[in-house]
Order: C-alpha cells, then sequence, then structure tokens
C-alpha cells in the first residue's frame, strides 16, 4: 500500500544550521496495518510522516501510495489519496467556519470544487448522524464556529473529517498529544473504531508508550533519521511500554558510550 | 435633503470596494494594495468603453474583469514568485497608475454627455413618475434624479452582496474562506491554496474596480488620481462595520461592511459641514484606521493590568 524506499531529507542544507531530518529510510506498509511509530525528539518520526504527507519534497528516495508514484507530488494533490490528524488539535479544522462547513469541506477532500451549494439536505442528515456517534452532543450545534469548541472536541472532528471519504492511508501525528487525558482516551477509542471498520492503513506517531505498546500491529523506533528497530505480529504483540522504555535506555546509553569513547578517543591520539 | 442622497450613494458606491477590501483583508488576510489602482481602473475601463457607446451595463461588468486581472496579477506574483504580499500589491498598483492612462488617453474621461447607469437610472424613474421631477417625502422635497440613483446603486449593492453571500457558502467559496483560516487544514483536504488566493484577490479587485465604474458614472467623470488612499477608506468602512455588527457570522458581516461604509461616508460629509478641510480628509481617514487598529490592544492590556490587580 505505502513504499517508501530510501527517502532522505536533510533541513539548511549548506548552513551551520543543517539537519540530517531522515537518512534513507525505507518502509513498507501491508493494506490495512497499523504502524505505530515512537523515537526521542528530533528522530524524524514527524518528519516521515510529513515527508509522506508532502508537506516537503525528500531529497531522495522514493514514494508510492496505492500503486501510485507520489514523490513529486504537491500536498494538496497526496490529499486525494491521505487523511491526516495533526497534533495541534488547531491545525485541523478551520476556526472561523462552522462545524457543518467544515465537515462539507472534508466531504470533498482531493475532488474538484465549483459553484455547488456545499450544505445539500442529505450531506447535513449524515454529519448529524456521524457526529452525533462521537457522543459529544455535538450534533445540535452543527451550525457554531468551530473555533468555539474544545481541543478535545475539535480533534475528534478532525478524525471525522480525515476519514470522512476513506482515505488511502490515515496519517495520525502525535493526534492526542495536546490533549487533556480524558479528551485523549475518547480521541483513541475513537480513533480504535473508525480504523476497525474501514480497514484503513494508519501511520501513526505517538508519545505515549502505553498507546505504542496497546494499539497496531506492527512497532517502529526511529532515531537519528533512522529505522532502529521494527516489531512485527507476535512481538509487537508481547511488548509492553516497559519493554520500550528499556529499549529507548538502551539507545540512550549507546549514545553516551559514544560520546565517551569518542572523548577517550580525542584525549589519546589528538 | 439632495446632500443627504448623495452622502447615500456614495457610501453604497464605496460600499463595493469596502466588500472588495473585506475579501482581501478579512477573509485572506491579505493587505491587499492593489485596490488604489483598480478604483481607477474600473473607473479608466467603464468610462472609455461608454465614451466609445458601449452600454453602461456591459462597461460595469468589462470594469469587474479588468479588476479581476489586476487582482490575479498580485496573486501571482504573491504565490508564484513569493513576493512580500504588500510589495506584490504596490507593484501592480504603480503600474496601474501608466495603464490607466493609456486606457483613457488622458488623464480625465468626462461621462456628462454619455449613458450611463446614472442617466438610465434617472429616465427610467422620471418615466414611472410621470414626469414629475420633485416629490415629497415625510415633508422634504426630494428631487427624482436623485433619490433614483440612489435606488439604483441599493439595488446593484444588494445584489452584489447577496452573490457573494451566496459564492461564499458554495463548495468553492467556503474552500476560500478555509483557506484564510488555516492554510494547513485546507492543503491537507486537497485545495491548491496558491490558486485560492489568486482567484481571491482576483474577486476582490473585481469589486473595487465595479465601485470605481459606478463612482465615476455616478460624478460624471473618470480621473487617474481618483484611486488615491481608496484602501484605507475601505479598511475604515471594515472596521465600522465589524463594530456595528460585533458578530463574525458571514451574512451579518456583509451587512456590516455596507453599512459601514455607508456611515463613514455620512461621518465625512458632517466633517466637511462642521469646517473640515478636504484637504485633510486623507489624513483624518488614517489617523481613524490607526487609532481603530490600536484601540482594541490598548483595551486589552488595560483589562489584563485590572485583572492582575
Amino acid at each position: 500500500m505505502l513504499e517508501i524506499q530510501g527517502v532522505a531529507k536533510t533541513f539548511n542544507s549548506g548552513t551551520p544550521n543543517e539537519v540530517r531530518s531522515l537518512c534513507g529510510v525505507s518502509l513498507e506498509l501491508a493494506a490495512g496495518s497499523w504502524v505505530i511509530i515512537i523515537g526521542t525528539n528530533g528522530s524524524g518520526k514527524s518528519t516521515l510522516l510529513n515527508a509522506v504527507a508532502g508537506t516537503f519534497l525528500v531529497d531522495e528516495g522514493t514514494i508510492r501510495l496505492a500503486g501510485r508514484e507520489v514523490t513529486r507530488w504537491p500536498e494538496h494533490a497526496r490529499a486525494e489519496l491521505i487523511g491526516r490528524v495533526f497534533q495541534n488539535p488547531f491545525s485541523g479544522t478551520s476556526p472561523s467556519l462552522t462545524i457543518e462547513e467544515n465537515l462539507s469541506l472534508a466531504a470533498l477532500r482531493g475532488r474538484g470544487r465549483g459553484l455547488g451549494w456545499g450544505l445539500k439536505q442529505s450531506l447535513v442528515g449524515r454529519m448529524r448522524d456521524e457526529v452525533s456517534r462521537l457522543n459529544m452532543g455535538l450534533e445540535n450545534r452543527l451550525e457554531s464556529a468551530i473555533g468555539s469548541l474544545s481541543g478535545g472536541q475539535r480533534q475528534a472532528l478532525t478524525l471525522l473529517m480525515a476519514t470522512w471519504l476513506r482515505p488511502e492511508l490515515l496519517l495520525l501525528d502525535e493526534h492526542t498529544a495536546a490533549l487533556d487525558p480524558k479528551s485523549a482516551d475518547l480521541v483513541i477509542a475513537l480513533t480504535e473504531q473508525v480504523v476497525a471498520r474501514d480497514q484503513l492503513t494508519t501511520l501513526m506517531v505517538t508519545h505515549s508508550m502505553h498507546q505504542a505498546a496497546s494499539l497496531g500491529d506492527r512497532l517502529i523506533m526511529m532515531h537519528r533519521g533512522q529505522i532502529i528497530h521494527d516489531f512485527q505480529g507476535a512481538e509487537k504483540r508481547r511488548l509492553r511500554p516497559d519493554d520500550l522504555l528499556a529499549r529507548f535506555e538502551e539507545v540512550r546509553r549507546a549514545e553516551q558510550l559514544d560520546e565517551s569513547a569518542a572523548e577517550m578517543l580525542a584525549e589519546q591520539y589528538i | 435633503m439632495s446632500l443627504l442622497i448623495g452622502t447615500f450613494t456614495i457610501g453604497f458606491i464605496l460600499s463595493l470596494l469596502a466588500l472588495g477590501v473585506f475579501i482581501s483583508f478579512r477573509i485572506f488576510a491579505f493587505p491587499d494594495i492593489t485596490a488604489d489602482g483598480s478604483v481607477t481602473l474600473g473607473a479608466a475601463v467603464a468610462a472609455t468603453l461608454m465614451v466609445h457607446g458601449t452600454s453602461p451595463v456591459l462597461a460595469s461588468l468589462a470594469a469587474f474583469g479588468a479588476g479581476m486581472i489586476a487582482g490575479a496579477c498580485t496573486g501571482t506574483l504573491y504565490t508564484r514568485f513569493k513576493i512580500n504580499s504588500l510589495l506584490s500589491g504596490i507593484l501592480v498598483m504603480t503600474s496601474l497608475y501608466s495603464i490607466n492612462l493609456h486606457i483613457m488617453g488622458q488623464s480625465n474621461v468626462p461621462l456628462l454627455s454619455v449613458t450611463t447607469l446614472a442617466t438610465q437610472s434617472e429616465q427610467i424613474a422620471v418615466k414611472l413618475m410621470k414626469g414629475a421631477t420633485t416629490f415629497d417625502l415625510a415633508g422634504w422635497e426630494v428631487s427624482v434624479r436623485d433619490a433614483s440613483v440612489l435606488a439604483a446603486v441599493g439595488l446593484v449593492v444588494t445584489l452584489t452582496g447577496a452573490l457573494l453571500y451566496l459564492f461564499l457558502r458554495t463548495n468553492l467559496g467556503m474552500a476560500m474562506r478555509a483557506t484564510g483560516d488555516n492554510v494547513q487544514m485546507i492543503r491537507a483536504l486537497g485545495v491548491n491554496d496558491s490558486n485560492m488566493i489568486v482567484f481571491g484577490v482576483a474577486i476582490s479587485n473585481g469589486f473595487v474596480a465595479l465601485s470605481g465604474a459606478l463612482l465615476a458614472q455616478y460624478q460624471g467623470f473618470a480621473d487617474v488620481g481618483m484611486g488615491i488612499g481608496m484602501v484605507v477608506w475601505g479598511l475604515a468602512s471594515v472596521i465600522i462595520g465589524e463594530a456595528l455588527v460585533g458578530t463574525n457570522q458571514l451574512g451579518t458581516t456583509i451587512v456590516g461592511t455596507v453599512m459601514g461604509s455607508v456611515l463613514f461616508r455620512l461621518l465625512v460629509a458632517v466633517a466637511l459641514r462642521w469646517g473640515l478641510s478636504p484637504n485633510d480628509l486623507k489624513l483624518i481617514t488614517a489617523l481613524f484606521v490607526f487609532c481603530a487598529l490600536i484601540v482594541p490592544q490598548f483595551l486589552r492590556k488595560k483589562r489584563l493590568r485590572i485583572a492582575h490587580a
């Protein structure tokens, strides 16, 4: 479904602020799989998601999605295939538009937009059904501006918008990190529902070891722009949050070892 | 009375300009200076076409189209060539000055002996009133000519305002509003935001040029300098309109912008009547917009300080 081949990206290349965010990442996702990505800060996990979404074009490598090579496609063109939920609950909705207007924008994701009336009666009917399934009482507030809602409500709506038309790939970028624990649980429950119902191929970045252990059928750990662990099948099912924390500790020690070893070598030879 | 009607008429005509400024400044948060040039562009195109015998309606529509082209140029400079939004507008506005002179062939085109929307609506009114030149309105003697022009302008503004409202609620219009609101989101939903900005600034300048075309027909001439300071004028109207209606619902803000334009024109008329020199008008307008921009900040700070105390 998604094939990432040797993707590399360097930001601010040629300046003192040069950052090698992705160093030859390859990853293949089977249709219907739910892959969790974890990693330290700056490991490149969000960058990988943005590379797939087309926020920037990669320096090297290819990205194929649903049988199409999308490496050079601009972001808005890839939206035809991809549904996205962002970390910031304010990023996924348009605050001054109403709930129903936002949803009607999502109902045309990746399609042409003409002078057709935006809020058709049949569409508003379906909105009421879908929004009432969020159990937030928003179905009676379809005409209020989204800016007046809480972060959790906005994130739940963003998830609904991203999956309104079944996307070939769903990208979740730490989509509960900015929410209070209760809203986060709710959004995670909604995510599980929709992914299972529509058999969505999903790529999800998370900071929560609990989410990483309990969700998905495959887990990838990134460090310094590379994939360092790939847990699948039974191995993934056995993982507990403590195991993941232990892996992080390993990475941290390896780093320290690198630095102290370098220091020692420098002392001896320079 | 005739002065009051004239004030309302100009207020309504300039409300189209205010709607244009509303689209660029408020919907797209795009500070578009092109408007100063496209007011004159609309006037120049309409006047020149009418002098050459084109019907006033067609000439006004052509002005709208010309404004759209100017706006599309600004939008393209901004999106395609990544030129700062203000500078894009300044570049197009400056070049429009020469273009307008070329269109008119001189710096001023009089429309005194030409059929315009104003003369047409007068003719219709005179026919309707069976030749009477004045009528009685609640004790005031009102000239049929003045009233007919006001009615015609009011009709045009109502129609265009309603069209704008309907357009902004179509799929395309909603995508445009969301582009100004949250670019990241609208890209993720598959909309080419650059195209939306080009199109939005084009429509904005279409409205501004139409306003210029109507203004030329009302005052009976097109002049190359008539656009100076018009952006600030439009902005003042938008700000007053927002203060008047207070909400950010689409329909009410459009109505508010029109009301703001008329009210601002009334204020100006009163100030001129009280002895304000017309030379100071633009200075006062700019000062007004300055105050309107900083007063909310000032109040917020003050409120914070009170909350902390």
